[in-house]
C-alpha cells in the first residue's frame, strides 16, 4: 500500500493531559489527574477539562485576551504539533484543515445571550465573528502566521477522517508542503443538558467503549493536531497514512483489514457500538481509546494522534475496561507488538456513514 | 504543482432569489431584476428593516417545503441536488452503484440556529430536542448523501463565505485522485435571524438594496438558496455520453492571517489564491473573459477585491452577482460558479446589479451593463471572515 503523508508532529490537549507525554502516560494507562467540568446547577458533568494554561509558553498573552475556549484549544495543539516536529515558523507553503463537531457553541450561545438579554440592537460584534466556525482555524493562522490554504470542516463524528483525507490530497497535489490537520471540540452547558435528556445517566460508573449492551460514555472535549508533510520528507520511524476511506454502512464493502489492530471510535454509545459489531468480523485484534478522550465528534483526531504514538512505541496500548465480552473481537493486553501491517481507526456516525484510515510505520 | 486534469461540469442545480432554477435566475438577471425585501420568516426589533434576497416559497418542490425534520439549508441543498442530477442526466438510482462523493459548504447549516430552545433553556425550562435533533439530521452534506442513499466520501465545508468555492475545489481533487466516480459540490445556506442579527451588530448591512463596487455602498444584503455541480472525470462523463457543460480548469485558496472580518488591506491572501488558480489551470490573466466578483457591497471587501482585480486583470471585466441574489454566505460561491458556468455558455454577462458611479478608491469598475464576452475561461472568487479566499477557475466544455 502507498503512503499519503508521513505524521512528523503531534499536538494534544484533552482531559487526560497536554502534550505528546501526558497522551503516552494516557495509553499506558495512566492519564494525568482529571480536573471535572462543572455541569448545571454544580453537579458533575461527566467531562474532564482540557486545559489551556500550556498555551501562554507559546503565545504573548495580550494576543489571547479576546479568545474564547474553542480558539485557545486549536492554537494550542497547532503550537505543540509544530513543537514536537520542531517547526518554528510556519509559512505560505502550509495549509490547516480544522474539523470540528459543534464549532463555537460556547460562543454562539454568548453570542445568543447578547441579543436575548439587551435586544438585537445589541447584539455583540465580537461574539458574532467568533461563533463562526471557521473561527479556530483563522485565529490559529493569524496568530502562527500560515498564510496557505485554510480549510474547516464539520460532519459530527467523521469530521477528523474527513479532514485528513483532505489533508492528505494537499500533499499529493503539491499544494502545500505541510498540513496541520486537526480536531476540535468544546462542552458546553446546554450539550450537557442535550446529553442529559438523550442518554440518562450512564449505565456504569465508568466509560465501557467495547460493551456493545449499555450505554456508559461521558462527553469529552480538547484538540489534537498531527502535522503531516510527503512521506519522502518524512524520518525513519515515523507513522503513515496509506489511506483515508469514507464511505455508507451497508453499501460497497468497507475493506476492514485484518492483519492490523482495529483503533475502533466507540466511545461508550450503546447505538454506535452495534454498528462496529456489524462492519467489524469476530476475531479482528481491536481496542479503543475512548474512555481516555470522552465523546465528542472529532475524538478521532486523537486516536490518530494516538496511532503516530503507538506506531512509534510499537506496542499495544492499555486495554479499555470490559466488565465483560459481549462481542466475539480479541483485545490484545498493554505491551503486546503491534502486528506488521499497523493500524486501523475506525468510526461510524450516527447518520450511518463510516471513516477507516490505515497507518503504518514508516 | 501536479498538472490536473480538469473535473467535468455535466450537471447544474441553483435555487435563490433570483430563481427557481438555473435559467430563470439568469433570465431574471438578464432583465436586470431584482426583489430584495424585509425578512418574512422572522420578525426583528431592528429600528430600520434591513433588506434581504429570500426564496419564496414556491420556488422550493412541494415534497421538501413539508420536510420540516430538515432544517432549510438542507432542503435547498436537496432541491439543487435534484435539479442538478436531472440536468446531467442522472438517475439516483443509478448511482447508487457507484462511488459518489458530496462536498457542500454551508455556514447556517452547521450553525447553533437553536434561539427558541434555547430561550427556553435559559428561562430554566426543559426544551424538547426535536430543534436539536433536526440540526444533527441536517448536515448538509451527510443529508444529501443519506437522503440520495450514495456512497462515497462526505463533506461538509464551513469556511464562512468562501464555503461553495472551496467545496467545488476539493471536490474535483477527489475525482483527480480516484475517490470517487462522481461528485455533487456546492453550497447551501438559509436566512436567519442570528445571522441577520449578527451582520447588523458588524454594520457592514445596508438598509438599501446593496451596490457591490459603487462610491455610494454601505453593506451587504443577506440571501439565501443553494447551487450544486455534478462533477465528473472527462474520461467518465465521455464514456457515458454525457453533455459536459464546463470544466473545473483550477482551484486555489489561502488565508490572510490578518483579521476575523477584515481582508488583509493589500488582498495577500486573495493574491495568492488567484496565482495558485492560475498555476494549476495553466491559464493566463489576459485569457480570462471575465470575473464573477465576491463583490458583497461592503467597504472593504470591495475596495480590496476591486484593487486586486484591476491589478491583476487590467482588461478583463468583473460583475457582482450579489446585487440580484444578496449575499448567501455558504451558498454564494456554489450559486456564483453556477452563473459563471451559465454566463460561458451565453458568452454573455449581465450588469453589475446596484453598480452606478464608480469609486476612485478602487481604480476599477465592474460591468454596468450586460454585454457580451470573448472567451472560454472565466473566474469566480470568494473572500470569507477568517481571511479565507478561494478562486475557482472555470472553462467552457470546449476548452
Amino acid at each position: 500500500m502507498s503512503a499519503l503523508a508521513a505524521i512528523r508532529g503531534i499536538g494534544v490537549v484533552g482531559g487526560f493531559g497536554t502534550g505528546v507525554e501526558a497522551l503516552r502516560d494516557a495509553l499506558a494507562g495512566n492519564p494525568g489527574p482529571a480536573v471535572p467540568i462543572p455541569g448545571a446547577g454544580g453537579v458533575d458533568s461527566g467531562c474532564r477539562r482540557a486545559d489551556t494554561a500550556a498555551l501562554e509558553a507559546f503565545v504573548d498573552r495580550r494576543s489571547l485576551r479576546r479568545m474564547d475556549t474553542i480558539s485557545r484549544l486549536a492554537i494550542l495543539g497547532a503550537c505543540l504539533a509544530l513543537r514536537d516536529a520542531g517547526v518554528d515558523r510556519p509559512d505560505g507553503r502550509m495549509g490547516v484543515v480544522l474539523s470540528t463537531g459543534y464549532g463555537p457553541s460556547g460562543t454562539t450561545l454568548a453570542f445568543l445571550d447578547s441579543f436575548i438579554d439587551s435586544g438585537d440592537s445589541c447584539s455583540s460584534p465580537t461574539l458574532f465573528s467568533s461563533s463562526v466556525h471557521n473561527a479556530p482555524a483563522a485565529n490559529l493562522s493569524t496568530l502562527l502566521g500560515v498564510t496557505g490554504p485554510n480549510l474547516s470542516l464539520s460532519q459530527f463524528e467523521v469530521s477528523a477522517s474527513s479532514a485528513l483525507l483532505t489533508a492528505t490530497l494537499w500533499l499529493a497535489e503539491g499544494r502545500v508542503d505541510r498540513v496541520l490537520v486537526g480536531g476540535v471540540d468544546e462542552y458546553c452547558d446546554v450539550l450537557g443538558y442535550c446529553w442529559k435528556r438523550s442518554f440518562g445517566e450512564p449505565d456504569s460508573p465508568r466509560c465501557l467503549p467495547l460493551d456493545t449492551r449499555r450505554q456508559t460514555a461521558r462527553p469529552g472535549e480538547g484538540c489534537a493536531f498531527l502535522l503531516l508533510e510527503r512521506p519522502s520528507a518524512g524520518r525513519g520511524g515515523d507513522a503513515i497514512i496509506e489511506a483515508v476511506r469514507m464511505g455508507r454502512i451497508g453499501g460497497a464493502p468497507a475493506g476492514i483489514p485484518a492483519d492490523r489492530l482495529l483503533v475502533l471510535g466507540a466511545d461508550g454509545h450503546r447505538r454506535c457500538a452495534g454498528a462496529y459489531v456489524k462492519l467489524v468480523p469476530a476475531g479482528c485484534a481491536v481496542t479503543s481509546l475512548g474512555q481516555i478522550w470522552g465523546s465528542f465528534p472529532t475524538a478521532t483526531a486523537f486516536d490518530a494522534a494516538a496511532a503516530a504514538v503507538l506506531l512509534r512505541s510499537g506496542c499495544t496500548p492499555a486495554s479499555p475496561p470490559e466488565s465483560d465480552r459481549p462481542h466475539s473481537w480479541r483485545v490484545p493486553p498493554a505491551g503486546e507488538p503491534l502486528p506488521s501491517a499497523g493500524i486501523g481507526l475506525l468510526r461510524v456516525s450516527a447518520g450511518g456513514e463510516y471513516a477507516l484510515t490505515l497507518l503504518s510505520k514508516a | 504543482m501536479t498538472p490536473p486534469t480538469p473535473a467535468a461540469v455535466t450537471g447544474i442545480g441553483c435555487i435563490c432569489a433570483a430563481g427557481r432554477d438555473l435559467p430563470a435566475a439568469m433570465s431574471s438577471m438578464a432583465a436586470a431584476r431584482r426583489s430584495p425585501h424585509p425578512p418574512v420568516r422572522f420578525s426583528t426589533g431592528h429600528p430600520k428593516r434591513y433588506p434581504v434576497f429570500g426564496v419564496p416559497d414556491d420556488f422550493v418542490p412541494a415534497d421538501l417545503l413539508e420536510r420540516t425534520d430538515l432544517l432549510l439549508t438542507t432542503r435547498f441543498a436537496l432541491a439543487a441536488t435534484r435539479q442538478s442530477l436531472v440536468d446531467a442526466g442522472w438517475e439516483p438510482a443509478a448511482l447508487q452503484r457507484l462511488r459518489v462523493g458530496v462536498c457542500l459548504g454551508t455556514t447556517v447549516g452547521c450553525a447553533l440556529n437553536i434561539e427558541d430552545f434555547y430561550r427556553e433553556y435559559r428561562g430554566g425550562g426543559c426544551p424538547d430536542l426535536e430543534t436539536i435533533e433536526r440540526f444533527l439530521r441536517s448536515n448538509p452534506a451527510a443529508a444529501v448523501s443519506r437522503e440520495l442513499g450514495l456512497d462515497g466520501p462526505v463533506q461538509t465545508v464551513v469556511n464562512a463565505c468562501s464555503s461553495g468555492t472551496d467545496a467545488i475545489g476539493i471536490a474535483a481533487s477527489w475525482l483527480r485522485a480516484g475517490v470517487c466516480d462522481v461528485a455533487l459540490a456546492g453550497g447551501a445556506d438559509e436566512l436567519c435571524r442570528i445571522i441577520y442579527n449578527g451582520f447588523i451588530s458588524l454594520m457592514i448591512t445596508d438598509d438599501q438594496p446593496c451596490r457591490p463596487f459603487d462610491r455610494n455602498r454601505r453593506g451587504l444584503n443577506l440571501g439565501e438558496g443553494a447551487a450544486v455541480l455534478v462533477l465528473e472525470s472527462p474520461a467518465a462523463a465521455a464514456a457515458r455520453g454525457a453533455r459536459v457543460r464546463a470544466r473545473v480548469l483550477g482551484y486555489g485558496s489561502a488565508c490572510d492571517a490578518h483579521h476575523l472580518t477584515a481582508p488583509h488591506p493589500e488582498g495577500r491572501g486573495l493574491r495568492q489564491a488567484f496565482a495558485e488558480a492560475l498555476a494549476c489551470a495553466g491559464v493566463a490573466p489576459r485569457e480570462v473573459a471575465f470575473i464573477n466578483a465576491h463583490g458583497t457591497g461592503t467597504p472593504d471587501n470591495d475596495r480590496v477585491e476591486g484593487r486586486v482585480l484591476n491589478q491583476l486583470f487590467p482588461e478583463t471585466p468583473f460583475l457582482s452577482t450579489k446585487g440580484y441574489t444578496g449575499h448567501t454566505l455558504g451558498a454564494a460561491g456554489a450559486i456564483e460558479a453556477a452563473f459563471t458556468v451559465a454566463c460561458l455558455e451565453a458568452g454573455r454577462i449581465p450588469a453589475s446589479a446596484g453598480f452606478a458611479e464608480a469609486d476612485p478608491d478602487i481604480h476599477g469598475t465592474p460591468s454596468a451593463i450586460g454585454r457580451d464576452i470573448e472567451g472560454g475561461v472565466a473566474l469566480s472568487d470568494s473572500l470569507a471572515f477568517g481571511g479565507n479566499n478561494a478562486v475557482l477557475i472555470l472553462g467552457r466544455a470546449d476548452r
